[in-house]
């Protein structure tokens, strides 16, 4: 199903997409106050990007650099061409050390590569901790926002999963019962994990070592108590010298939640005596996408969200219709890379109002990649013939001047005249939800010409 | 065989070297009262501060806050409250019911609130995140302006494990209220001497 027939699903809840748009958007103000706050913040995205940029050009080596260093620190390294080559290599490690039972924080490459289904088909227990992503795993739903996995659920949805799963009391979705009923659910389950898997949020190439970033605490919780811990990250987490860190955890939770840094940034060189850390370096279809000029720069995300919250589409369409492991805006012009056919009508899913772009703490150019994929879809991929007709249609229009200025007497004459029913009627689709404006009499050129005479 | 297969793309794929670019600190300088700024940012990420001119009655302040803990780490020889003492050997599962836990922290970081603290201070990796409690002890002179200048700060540590810190616990993952205690400490005190 396409985009927008996704978007129509989530509209029939009008109060609920209320909610999500306004909710989404105060966390976009609560990041613009963070950024405003910071002296130099223009020149930190400056740096950000073009650290990024050199990262890209420079991959392979940087990648080497890590894994020597790491190596160096009893880190063990391994690679994975794709997600299939990862869940086998996560699986031989649980095999190796008979892990039962595991513990993951969030990490969207695991989304990605559908570890947890794999995992749970070879009777290993898979425990999402972080509260937002054990929600949607307990209501067998992926997350619908990288940073906000359950922004699409109602406190009163939560509370009556909570009472199925946990044994909860009602209690009309209060938070705060609710969380800490989950806290002492999660705490069991990380005394008795046998292994932890996290993301990776940036791999430093000159020491070795990696950061993971989280509010709740799960990663830390999960890793410290296990005997194993596994991180996965995609080939583009590398930067090249850990002084480069200042600059991206300065960016990365003022732009996702508005937040001076998360609660914990925790810097990982060396596991503890008698442990083991792995980390897999993964590759699945980033390769490919490095080798795509226009669309490289979108290796360069942080994965912060900021995109997801202030895309006027994205708000009122919910991170589910967009089918893809990372949503919004930034989802769009990497989905397509991955499977340009299933994820065709998502680059249509945008205003093209930029506003992605400005908020973006690496300055990825989002929205005009999102134009650019559509230059490549409408060639490749056979569009609705409504639509096709239509743009070949205004597309003569528009080179006639004529005919524009007839067509656009007529429209403004319509809209004058024709009753409200035929004017918002079904074949309008811009009168579905709302009134067309008021009409001038004149258009701009006959204003313009009765002005100077 | 992944290794390769990766690495070849790459090299075929990426783009011309473009030059790594230098960080001129000019441009993020401020001055600003460090301590203050530092205090309202714990504030902001919704832990609490508390002013001593001397170490004299730390102990004393730290049970008046938190009068209920029984089960305490203190891996700071500038408090006397510990009731466990724990070592390197600790099996980490056992600091499941600490109440609370008493660590000095290196340096604070005046923009985000955030203290960095490294294994050498707590010892046990999972102290800081298993404890109910946190508090965390500064001092007033160790505080700086940004990250930038942590990270010069920290550049030549021993590297194993450490964690920049900022407030206790927290999430707003149910229809994003906000919530103080997640899955680590759901509080966090500090005390600046």
């Amino acid at each position: 199903m396409s985009h927008a027939k996704e978007a129509e699903l989530f509209n029939n809840d009008e109060a609920k997409v209320n909610w999500h748009d306004q909710a989404l958007w105060f966390v976009r103000n609560k990041r613009d106050k963070a950024a405003n706050t910071v002296k130099g913040w223009e020149a930190l995205r400056n740096l950000a990007s073009a650290i990024k940029s050199n990262v890209l050009s420079n991959l392979d080596n940087y990648l080497i650099q890590f894994e020597e260093n790491a190596q160096k620190n009893g880190i063990h390294i391994h690679w994975a061409a794709d997600a299939k080559a990862h869940n086998k290599i996560v699986h031989d490690i649980l095999l190796k050390n008979n892990a039962k039972k595991v513990v993951k924080s969030k990490s969207m490459l695991t989304e990605e590569c559908h570890l947890n289904p794999y995992l749970e088909a070879r009777g290993i227990e898979v425990i999402d901790t972080d509260l937002g992503e054990r929600i949607v795993q307990l209501a067998k739903e992926p997350p619908s926002h990288i940073v906000l996995p359950a922004i699409h659920k109602t406190k009163e949805e939560v509370d009556v999963l909570f009472q199925k799963h946990l044994g909860t009391i009602p209690s009309n979705g209060d938070p705060q019962y609710l969380t800490n009923e989950a806290r002492k659910h999660l705490r069991d389950k990380f005394l008795k994990a046998d292994a932890a898997l996290t993301g990776v949020n940036f791999a430093v190439a000159e020491t070795g070592g990696f950061v993971v970033c989280t509010n709740e605490g799960n990663a830390d919780m999960g890793i410290h108590l296990a005997k194993v811990h596994i991180a996965s990250m995609g080939i583009e987490k590398i930067i090249p010298q850990e002084k480069h860190l200042g600059i991206f955890l300065r960016l990365l939770a003022r732009s996702a939640t508005g937040q001076p840094i998360t609660t914990y940034s925790s810097h990982f060189n060396k596991p503890s005596l008698g442990k083991e850390m792995h980390i897999i370096i993964v590759d699945n279809g980033r390769t490919e996408q490095l080798g795509r000029e226009h669309f490289r720069s979108s290796l360069n995300c942080i994965r912060c969200g900021a995109c997801m919250n202030t895309c006027p589409i994205y708000r009122r369409s919910g991170g589910h219709s967009y089918k893809a492991t990372i949503p919004g805006p930034i989802g769009s012009i990497l989905s397509p890379g991955m499977d340009l056919k299933k994820h065709s009508s998502l680059p249509f899913a945008s205003t093209l109002c930029g506003s992605c772009s400005d908020v973006c703490p690496v300055k990825i150019n989002i929205h005009e990649q999102l134009y650019q994929w559509r230059q490549i879809i409408t060639k490749d991929i056979k569009q609705p013939t409504v639509k096709a007709t239509t743009l070949k249609m205004a597309g003569r229009v528009l080179a006639n001047s004529k005919l524009y200025g007839f067509l656009g007497k007529s429209a403004r004459f319509m809209l004058k005249h024709l009753p409200k029913f035929i004017i918002n009627s079904k074949l309008n689709t811009w009168g579905k939800a709302r009134d067309l404006p008021k009409v001038e009499h004149d258009n701009f050129e006959d204003w313009y010409k009765k002005r100077k005479s | 065989m992944s290794r390769e297969s990766i690495l070849n793309a790459i090299k075929k794929n990426k783009p011309e070297l473009e030059i790594l670019p230098e960080i001129d600190l000019e441009v993020f300088h401020e001055d600003i009262d460090l301590i203050e700024t530092f205090i309202s940012n714990v504030n902001f990420v919704g832990g609490s501060t508390v002013q001593l001119d001397n170490l004299e009655n730390l102990d004393e302040e730290i049970i008046k806050r938190y009068p209920n803990a029984k089960h305490i780490v203190s891996c700071s020889n500038k408090s006397q409250l510990a009731t466990i003492s724990i070592s390197k050997e600790t099996e980490p599962h056992s600091l499941e019911s600490i109440d609370l836990a008493i660590i000095a922290a290196q340096f604070g970081i005046a923009e985000n609130g955030a203290v960095w603290i490294s294994e050498n201070d707590f010892i046990v990796r999972v102290l800081p995140f298993i404890t109910n409690d946190l508090v965390l002890i500064l001092s007033k002179k160790d505080i700086c302006l940004h990250m930038h200048e942590a990270y010069n700060i920290i550049s030549k540590r021993d590297k194993t494990f450490g964690l920049f810190l900022s407030g206790p616990s927290k999430t707003a993952d149910i229809e994003q209220c906000l919530v103080i205690g997640a899955q680590g400490a759901v509080s966090l005190t500090v005390f600046l001497i």
